[in-house]
């Protein structure tokens, strides 16, 4: 489904340059579970926002679905994400302004379909996660792990096929850490491919496979059994 | 302040030099805005304020209410004998008159001259009763004025006439020939201080008034006339009161031989305050004036208001950025009370540097004010400051109290605690839209007025008056009772045998209004002295070739026959030959033109109507037009106005007429000009004020604009993980920049609702101050709020921009 090729990412400022990713090659199956680990600072959510096309490489190739979107124009990418990839954050990334129902419903603001569909997706993608009590509530009425599933119905209500989770447990307690994988772990189940960076060893060991991650490089692949 | 506070506030402003220079910028915009334009009222309202016991001084005015009158309304004058009859029936009596120039002109114009080696200058001459001084307590330079207005061959100058004639030597006891109905030698006797810029009289030469009529002044006990200003002084108003009260039977005793008995039933004699005089003029302009002051002393109070609705939203808006701040000095022990202490503090010495820099921003834009509005303000430097002073204070603490409240309200804990800043929340953002929408109402509003009023001068400007006014010199001076018949006839010829020159005509009134308001009573059959009231204009040799009417019906009044010439006054009861205009043929009963050619009205003097023409607009814009009939007097120019019709260059045209002039009348100032000058002059006030607000209202919207254009800077920074979110959810930059540009749309849509009604009032009733006025079309509300609006997108447009072209991960990493 992704294959990565020689990326690069440098950051420049005034009088630095800062490597963020060097040569990263990477290849990703469509219905994969792949977990990247590693210390702060080491590229993964670089990594994970080049997979999520809301950052470019400085050099190297990225094939979505067979097509080098490295140089694709951003209105086109925009498109990408709309239709095609779902994204879950680590601070949820709720808009304090909107109900959990819109929130979840902005993933389809972009998209031409009738306001009925449109409807009965977000209902069924919190009914999903649990979520459809809390429709009327805004962001800040809500447990950590009650907003993190607002944000995963908000990711898979337009049924991407890549969802990509940055350290989506890292704020939450042990239990809800736990609900949000079950989630996850699902959700691959039914067919979707999951990339997510975590720096919980217990819930990489979810994902049918690990990335570690040092200094903008990766170091090793661990590979579990299906 | 303590010294913490001090530099916090002093970090706060160098820190974010962009968000200092909104603030304190937009301020001091509508700080000097509010200081000009309160300089222009206080100007405007401190007229003949000057006058030593101002308050005791009234002018007599001559209001005339006939049924049907084209000429009702109030006169700012009486007829030259009123005081000598009030004398008599009021022993005590403490006035004076004020008889030839002496009073402010739209034009400048002077009446009066000073001759010199049979040479003719122009001077504000005014003829003055030997109580004037009683009256008008002028300072005097040197003399004694008191004794000098015993002498009838005594004349006072004011300190600038003074050194125009006679340089450093002394003035007293040399001669000077002057000339107001005829020149004589005059002694001077004393000089007074030059009279104020705030005033509207403007005397230089003050000469005693004749004891007897002069010839030229067949009216000078003539009831109903009004050609000399006369004062009176009271005590206290209640004496004014008990006069004013006599004054109907008075009237009712005195006019009786020239109105028959119960004349106040038509004729009454306002007293009106001194101080009144100036913004409240009778005639045409009374409502206008006043009119012009109070909008713009309302534009210079809302401009200050949008200025400071600017600084609130703009603190507000940013308030949350120092959130931090608040919450540690809370942590280190700040009462509520000291926190809001600190903030209105620094609202306060914010506007006094707003203040500082709007003086100077006002000094700056003096001369150019002064250029635009012909005005002449200075800035008083203690006036300035104690009125800054007061405003700052006021301001501060307006500006700084809501901000205060909200700052100092942030609970500690959770600020500390959180990522983000708190940015005052719904009713915060509510707020600040409420804001936007009275900014952009009462800039829009502003808009709307400019428009209407440009439109309308232009209306003027252009408008058809029934003659062509390019290629046309008038020439008042003519009409100056100093000329012979025989003179002007000369000096006509003269003008005819100049190249260039197509026709020559007079007539005894002229465009700008100037000239002789005659009214005729057209008498109908029934009980005598009935009928309707008619201008009478007397049009002499050329002036139908000259103005060239359009004939509606009829023919012209012309040489070629022999009943058409009504120059001998005596013979009028035999019968006249007439044209009407077309208000006066609806006025006399005709259904049209053609039905009132041949027909004979107005017995027992009858009037023959061989033509009807166009109306032909020599007056005030802001009067209607009137019902005229113009009689021929091809033989009789005596005090006629002339008029020239040429081709080629005005200017060049316009001096050899002058130098003509010269050379024939020295013994007259010539006073002449391009008639779409004169009729300019009707307009002065009116451009001078447009211009103002023109002034204002560019001024009122850039304010407005500098605060939405914090507000979207200081919204879309806050927006920028919302934009973040969004654009990883797909959306576009087409989606986002819409999305931004849109919300600061609402506000100013919703603004027109506000601007839409105040400036239709406003407009409507400026407009009706005007005869010949234009509709007020949907048009102009349309179009100045598009220009707003357009002006507020392309405010927002480059931050939406920028904000919609960030990348979505620098967004979320941003927080």
């Amino acid at each position: 489904m992704i294959q990565l090729n020689a990326i690069h990412r440098a950051y420049r400022s005034d009088e630095v340059e800062t490597t963020a990713l060097a040569e990263i090659d990477l290849t990703v199956a469509a219905g994969e579970f792949l977990a990247i680990m590693g210390p702060s600072g080491c590229g993964k959510s670089t990594l994970l926002n080049i997979l999520g096309t809301i950052d470019r490489p400085t050099s190297g190739a990225y094939l979505f679905e067979g097509e080098d979107i490295a140089k694709v124009p951003e209105a086109q990418l925009a498109k990408l994400r709309r239709d095609r990839l779902g994204f879950v954050f680590q601070s949820f990334n709720l808009i304090d302004e909107l109900t959990i129902a819109e929130n979840v419903a902005l993933a389809l603001a972009y998209r031409s379909m009738p306001s009925r569909e449109k409807r009965e997706r977000v209902d069924a993608a919190m009914d999903r996660v649990g979520i459809a009590h809390r429709r009327n509530h805004h962001p800040h009425q809500l447990s950590g792990g009650q907003q993190q599933r607002a944000a995963i119905a908000r990711a898979i209500v337009g049924e991407p096929r890549l969802i990509l989770a940055d350290e989506p447990t890292g704020n939450l307690d042990t239990e809800n850490g736990a609900q949000v994988m079950d989630i996850l772990t699902r959700l691959n189940a039914d067919g979707a491919t999951i990339v997510m960076v975590t720096h919980s060893p217990a819930h990489a060991d979810i994902a049918k496979r690990t990335v570690h991650m040092l200094d903008g490089r990766i170091l090793s692949a661990v590979r579990r059994a299906a | 302040m303590p010294r913490f506070a001090l530099l916090a506030l002093y970090r706060s402003l160098t820190r974010d030099k962009l968000y200092a220079l909104l603030t304190i910028g937009g301020l001091a915009m509508g700080i000097a805005t509010f200081l000009v334009l309160a300089l222009y009222v206080r100007f405007e309202t401190s007229f003949e304020r000057w006058v030593p016991r101002y308050d005791r001084i009234y002018r007599v005015d001559t209001a005339v209410q006939f049924p049907g009158s084209p000429f009702n309304g109030a006169y700012p004058a009486t007829m030259p004998g009123m005081l000598e009859q009030m004398r008599e029936d009021f022993p005590g009596l403490i006035g004076t008159r004020i008889r030839g120039g002496g009073f402010r002109t739209p034009n400048g114009a002077k009446s009066g001259a000073v001759l010199r080696g049979g040479i003719a200058t122009a001077e504000n001459v005014a003829q003055i009763d030997p109580s004037f001084l009683d009256v008008f307590a002028l300072p005097m330079v040197q003399g004694d004025g008191a004794r000098a207005l015993g002498d009838p061959g005594a004349a006072l100058l004011s300190r600038s006439a003074a050194r125009r004639y006679f340089g450093s030597s002394d003035p007293i006891g040399q001669t000077l020939t002057i000339s107001l109905d005829a020149p004589a030698n005059y002694r001077v006797a004393a000089v007074f201080e030059d009279l104020p810029a705030n005033s509207d009289l403007t005397a230089d030469i003050l000469i005693a008034i004749p004891k007897t009529p002069p010839p030229s002044e067949w009216a000078w006990y003539k009831w109903g006339t009004a050609s000399v200003a006369t004062f009176l002084r009271f005590e206290t108003p209640s004496a004014a009161r008990a006069f004013a009260a006599r004054l109907p039977s008075f009237i009712d005793r005195r006019a009786r031989p020239d109105f028959g008995p119960g004349a106040s039933k038509w004729l009454s004699l306002p007293l009106i305050p001194l101080a009144d005089t100036h913004l409240k003029p009778s005639g045409p302009e009374s409502a206008s004036r006043q009119l012009m002051v109070t909008t713009l002393g309302s534009i210079g109070l809302l401009t200050l208001l949008i200025g400071i609705v600017n600084y609130v939203n703009l603190a507000t808006a940013r308030a949350g950025l120092r959130a931090r701040e608040v919450a540690m000095r809370k942590v280190v022990g700040a009462s509520r009370a000291a926190l809001i202490g600190q903030f209105l503090g620094e609202a306060i010495a914010s506007v006094a540097v707003a203040a500082l820099l709007g003086l100077m921003l006002a000094e700056v834009g003096l001369p150019l004010v002064n250029a635009a509005g012909g005005t002449a303000l200075a800035m008083p430097y203690i006036w300035a400051l104690s009125l800054l002073a007061a405003v700052t204070l006021v301001v501060g603490v307006a500006a700084g109290v809501y901000p205060a409240l909200v700052l100092s309200r942030f609970p500690a804990a959770a600020v500390l605690a959180s990522a983000r800043a708190p940015g005052g929340g719904k009713a915060g953002a509510r707020l600040r839209e409420a804001l936007v929408v009275l900014q952009f109402g009462l800039a829009i509003a502003f808009l709307i007025g400019t428009v209407v009023m440009a439109v309308q001068m232009r209306h003027l400007r252009v408008a058809d008056l029934g003659f062509r006014r390019e290629g046309l010199i008038t020439v008042t001076s003519l009409a100056d009772t100093k000329i012979g018949q025989d003179q002007a006839r000369a000096f006509l010829a003269a003008l005819r045998a100049l190249p260039g020159v197509q026709s020559v005509g007079t007539a005894n009134a002229a465009p700008g209004g100037e000239g002789i308001s005659n009214i005729d009573i057209v008498e109908q059959p029934g009980p005598p002295g009935q009928g309707p009231l008619l201008r009478l204009i007397s049009a002499g040799p050329g002036f139908f070739e000259t103005y060239r009417p359009r004939l509606l019906a009829g023919r012209l009044l012309d040489d070629a026959h022999a009943a058409d010439d009504a120059s001998d006054w005596k013979r009028w009861p035999l019968g006249r030959n007439v044209v009407l205009n077309r208000r006066a043929v609806t006025a006399l009963g005709f259904r049209t033109p053609e039905e009132a050619i041949g027909k004979t009205v107005g017995n027992p003097r009858p009037r023959t109507i061989v033509g009807v023409i166009d109306e032909l607009r020599f007056f005030s814009p802001r009067t209607a037009d009137t019902a005229a009939y113009y009689i021929y007097t091809p033989n009789a120019v005596y005090q006629h106005i002339g008029a020239v019709r040429f081709t080629g260059d005005p200017r060049a045209m316009l001096d050899t007429v002058q130098a003509t002039w010269r050379r024939m009348i020295p013994q007259v100032p010539f006073r002449g000009d391009t008639a779409d000058r004169k009729l300019a002059d009707l307009y002065t006030e009116d451009d001078r004020a447009m211009r103002l607000v023109g002034i204002g209202t560019g001024l009122a919207v850039l304010i407005g604009c500098v605060g939405l254009w914090g507000l979207a800077a200081f919204s879309t920074a806050r927006r920028v993980r919302e934009i973040g979110i969004r654009k990883t959810l797909g959306a576009s930059a087409g989606d986002v920049a819409r999305l931004l540009v849109g919300q600061f749309l609402r506000p100013v849509l919703i603004a027109n609702l506000l601007a839409w009604p105040l400036a239709w009032f406003a407009a409507r009733t400026w407009l009706a101050g005007f005869g010949d006025r234009i509709a007020l079309s949907p048009l102009y509300f349309l179009g100045a709020s598009l220009i707003a609006t357009a002006i507020a997108v392309l405010t927002v447009l480059g931050q939406s921009l920028r904000a919609s072209r960030a990348s979505p991960a620098w967004a979320l990493r941003s927080e």
